[in-house]
């Protein structure tokens, strides 16, 4: 028996917390770099998720995935940042709500 | 082991609500930092041990330090608190509720858990239910089902090695993508900070001349 088996539901509920804290930072903050953490937290969230399912199916594949995402998570934050660094230079204030240009 | 895990778990959804709903960036930078340290702890309790490093090294080294650096270098002192009684903050709610509402009503209509598998673990470790399509048994004679090691199997091998066999033969296409990948995202990152670290930025002129030439493009 795998170890901490019976608590996978709340493994699964943890993950499903801090997906949707994760999103409601996404909606309600306005700092771009707090959104930026607040997408980081999404994809921990669904590393929490598949990490957890990897454990109860006495699986490695969920493991696998994991990696996966968290080599996308750390380019997507190389890209962003950099993005932000240029935003700033240029003068502009970080502020998301100001930011809208490409809705135009 | 199981309250190890429990009080883990409460206390990565608590920093949870630090990054959220800190008023100041670096103290929402720090609690992720927290959280995601709490999350590595997860790992290694699940018998994640390649992912637990994996996780320290990646995120809380590598990347929260970027977050860290870009934090001092943009704005340190900048606050920023949420939009309480914005009516866009209660459409956001009400969103996110949905949506977990629905992730949870999925949850508990579609897929079941066999009870049972608490105690065998090994010999029916696929014994969920999803929709109506029961699940039970042996799916490992199943070529399309890679999972699925018996855990001694695991412990034996090793957590790294039985990773690694995965993913340098089952997924190593996907692996070579996530190269190319990474390769993009630095030429990427080279390219967005090239003009900001050599030019304008020394030049007063030249920087008014490129922002007039930004913002007309941006029009």
């Amino acid at each position: 028996m795998t170890l901490s088996q019976s608590m996978f539901p709340w493994i699964l509920l943890t993950a499903a917390f801090l997906f949707t804290l994760g999103a409601l930072g996404v909606l309600i903050r306005r700092n771009p770099l707090v959104v930026f953490m607040c997408i980081e937290l999404m994809l921990n969230a669904v590393n929490l998720a598949l990490v957890g399912y990897s454990s109860y199916l006495n699986s490695e594949e969920g493991q696998v995935f994991a990696f996966m995402v968290i080599v996308v998570a750390a380019a997507e934050v190389v890209v962003g940042l950099g993005l932000l660094t240029r935003v700033f230079s240029i003068g502009r204030e970080l502020d998301v709500d100001d930011l809208d240009e490409m809705k135009q | 082991m199981n309250v190890l895990l429990a009080v883990i778990l409460i206390l990565a959804a608590i920093s949870a609500l630090g990054v959220v709903f800190s008023s100041k960036t670096i103290y929402s930078a720090l609690s992720l930092v927290l959280t995601v340290a709490l999350l590595a702890a997860v790992f290694l309790v699940l018998n994640a041990q390649f992912l637990f490093v994996v996780q320290l090294i990646v995120y809380a080294g590598a990347v929260m330090v970027l977050f860290v650096f870009i934090i001092a270098l943009l704005d340190p002192t900048a606050e920023d608190r949420p939009r309480l009684f914005d009516p866009r903050l209660i459409l956001g709610v009400l969103a996110v509720a949905g949506l977990c509402t629905a992730v949870f009503i999925a949850a508990r209509n579609d897929v079941t858990y066999d009870t049972a598998c608490t105690t065998q673990a090994v010999t029916c470790m696929h014994g969920y239910t999803v929709g109506s399509l029961t699940a039970t048994g042996d799916l490992s004679a199943d070529p399309f089902h890679t999972f699925g090691f018996p855990e001694n199997a695991v412990d034996r091998a090793g957590n790294v090695q039985t990773l690694a066999n995965q993913i340098f033969h089952t997924y190593v296409l996907p692996f070579e993508i996530t190269s190319l990948l990474l390769l993009v995202a630095a030429v990427g990152a080279v390219y967005l900070t090239r003009r900001v670290a050599v030019g304008p930025r020394r030049d007063p002129q030249a920087e008014e001349r490129w922002r007039d030439e930004l913002v007309e493009g941006g029009e």
